[in-house]
């Protein structure tokens, strides 16, 4: 019986005549169905964030005390259709467990071992924060933090403090307080430090010197802001005449502290002493500044910005990767 | 048409990759930061070696210093140009000085290894600053929700301050924190109360949905064969539930929940909304 089936290796050469032509201008739409490119491409474009917000860690930061105990504070993303979740602890020794979940409500949340069950019931962002005093060993006057961390993280040290050892490299290194603060990368993580009374913390905060590039867009801006600005001024200067004393009083910065706290009379203690630091920073500051100055880790700090921008009384803006925080010039405008 | 689908795609392409490259270059390293970490580091190890060991540094210890020193003064030449090599020459002066730093350590004439996890080893001082970063996280929450826990934080803090001035008395530090503990534990129920109250109608909604999923999951069950008695009790456990909830009983709710959930993992299922 003869095979309808023949081996593509056994086939005839098609020769001169059988060449088969084919128009550039249908491949696509004869290989590949366009539409359906676009679709996929816009689900996989969907869902790459989707993908990445479930049960991450968006952020992660540990404060060394003098006495080696560690205060740390995550912040997670989860699903926010589970009724519970289970998070393992660095440790098992573990006190002043506070688990918050969206709009900073209280969950409950029970520790087994070195892990916590947290009752989300549709929390999509828990906050954890709590002390736990498995991290740091010390041997005579060297003491060693060790930590197998899942993300990257920021670690303060304590003051008077010095490295002496490490095994992995560090992503950045900020001086707050006199304390050394560093960026350190997922996976496993030993430092050695001791305290020494002669420690000079010398090392300076080579983030902001290093990264040459967003300087040279803001100089480029700056001169065209420049040219810009000058060029106002100059038409300005010819309509100077006409205006009026109340319209250039109109022009005037931001509200004063009194102003500000009699239109938001509801706003929080702790919210009221960032908005007087930033009147103070001459209406502006950067919110990494703000972090610096009230010792708050960075999820905090942007909960607290976060709230004023939805008071209305500050806006937040993009400069260099970092977010400015500037006092809105009226309360009124977006209420 | 075509034009516009190509540049939809070009688009697409461009807006999927670009998120991951601007996280890859926030988050290279930088490598400038590692010279004064290890200089640093040199400074304070040549320190130690004066002070234990003066003019006489073993032999093994000042192979060691050598090579670290070395490799520090490789990195500042590695800077900025050769970034692999100066990462190579940060970890090699970093790992020789811990090394160091362990053997002076351990040939000190007390050693003493201190497990911070053991509570009496502990500064009580640094205990009551955790306490305090504590019972001010539990204000802040507590202002979100209509309890009255004014006096309490008061004589919270009132305590904190007596505290402070015995703070070489362990028995009396000890007996303060464990006081200020109970007061704070009880805050938290109330919170937690108060928290239950607010949130009632969405954990409702949540747990509706859930027991509705759970109805077809048992459903399902059933038609796979599984054991009638189990199936019948998980009804029966939705049913407690569903009243609890119209109740307002939403601690025990959750309790029945919990039993609920474990009798689903034992036929083999695992409660979530889908």
């Amino acid at each position: 019986m003869a095979s309808f089936i023949e081996p593509i290796q056994l086939k005839q050469p098609l020769g001169d005549d059988g060449i088969l032509f084919v128009r550039n201008e249908s491949i696509l739409d004869t290989m590949v169905k366009t539409p359906l490119l676009v679709a996929s491409m816009i689900i996989v474009a969907a869902l790459i964030p989707i993908q990445s917000s479930f049960s991450s860690t968006r952020d992660l930061d540990l404060i060394i005390y003098p006495d080696g105990s560690t205060h740390i504070s995550t912040e997670i993303d989860i699903d926010p259709f589970l009724t519970d979740y289970e998070l393992n602890l660095f440790g098992s020794t573990v006190d002043n467990l506070v688990v918050v979940g969206d709009n900073e409500f209280l969950l409950d949340a029970s520790i087994m071992g070195d892990s916590v069950l947290i009752q989300t019931f549709g929390s999509s962002v828990i906050t954890i924060d709590y002390d736990i005093h498995d991290l740091v060993s010390k041997q005579g006057r060297l003491w060693t933090f060790s930590l197998d961390s899942p993300s990257n993280f920021t670690l303060l040290l304590p003051k008077n403090s010095a490295i002496v050892g490490m095994i992995n490299l560090p992503i950045n290194m900020e001086i707050i307080n006199d304390q050394n603060q560093l960026t350190l990368s997922p996976g496993k993580t030993e430092i050695d430090y001791l305290f020494s009374s002669t420690i000079s913390n010398s090392i300076p905060d080579t983030n902001i010197e290093t990264n040459y590039f967003p300087y040279a867009i803001i100089g480029v801006v700056s001169l065209i802001a420049l040219i810009g600005s000058v060029i106002i001024i100059r038409s300005k200067q010819k309509n100077h005449k006409l205006m009026e004393p109340n319209e250039i009083s109109k022009k005037n910065t931001t509200l004063d502290l009194e102003t500000i706290f009699k239109l938001k009379s509801d706003l929080r203690e702790d919210d009221k002493e960032l908005v007087k630091f930033i009147f103070n920073s001459g209406g502006e500051a950067l919110e990494s500044e703000l972090r610096k100055k009230f010792l708050q880790p960075r999820t905090t700090m942007w909960r607290a910005v976060k709230r004023l921008e939805r008071e209305g009384v500050i806006e937040i803006e993009k400069k260099d990767l970092q977010n400015l925080v500037k006092l809105r010039k009226s309360m009124g405008e977006e209420e | 048409m075509k034009k516009l689908a190509v540049f939809a795609i070009i688009i697409l392409i461009f807006g999927t990759v670009s998120p991951s490259l601007v996280n890859s270059v926030y988050a290279q390293n930088d490598p400038s930061i590692l010279l004064p970490i290890a200089v640093q580091a040199d400074k304070q190890i040549v320190n130690q070696l004066d002070k234990v060991y003066g003019d006489q540094i073993p032999n093994d210890i000042q192979i060691l210093y050598d090579k670290g020193h070395g490799a520090v003064n490789q990195l500042d030449q590695s800077l900025p140009d050769d970034v692999e090599k100066a990462k190579q020459d940060f970890l090699l002066a970093m790992n020789s000085f811990m090394q160091i730093s362990r053997i002076i350590s351990q040939s000190s004439e007390k050693v003493v290894v201190v497990t911070v996890s053991d509570t009496s080893n502990r500064n009580l001082s640094d205990e009551l600053d955790r306490l305090v970063k504590y019972v001010k996280s539990l204000e802040t929450i507590s202002k979100k929700y209509d309890i009255d826990t004014e006096s309490d934080f008061i004589k919270i803090y009132d305590l904190i301050q007596e505290l402070r001035k015995q703070a070489n008395d362990l028995n009396e530090v000890s007996a303060g924190i464990k006081k200020i503990k109970i007061i704070l534990d009880s805050i938290k129920n109330d919170i937690r109360e108060s928290a239950l109250e607010q949130r009632s109608d969405s954990i409702k909604r949540f747990f509706d949905r859930l027991l509705d999923q759970v109805d077809k999951q048992l459903t399902k069950a059933q038609d796979n064969g599984a054991d009638q008695t189990q199936i019948d009790k998980g009804h029966e456990l939705i049913l407690e539930i569903r009243e609890l909830l119209t109740k307002n009983q939403i601690n025990d709710a959750k309790v029945i929940f919990v039993e609920l959930k474990a009798l689903m993992e034992n036929i083999g299922y695992s409660i979530r909304i889908t």
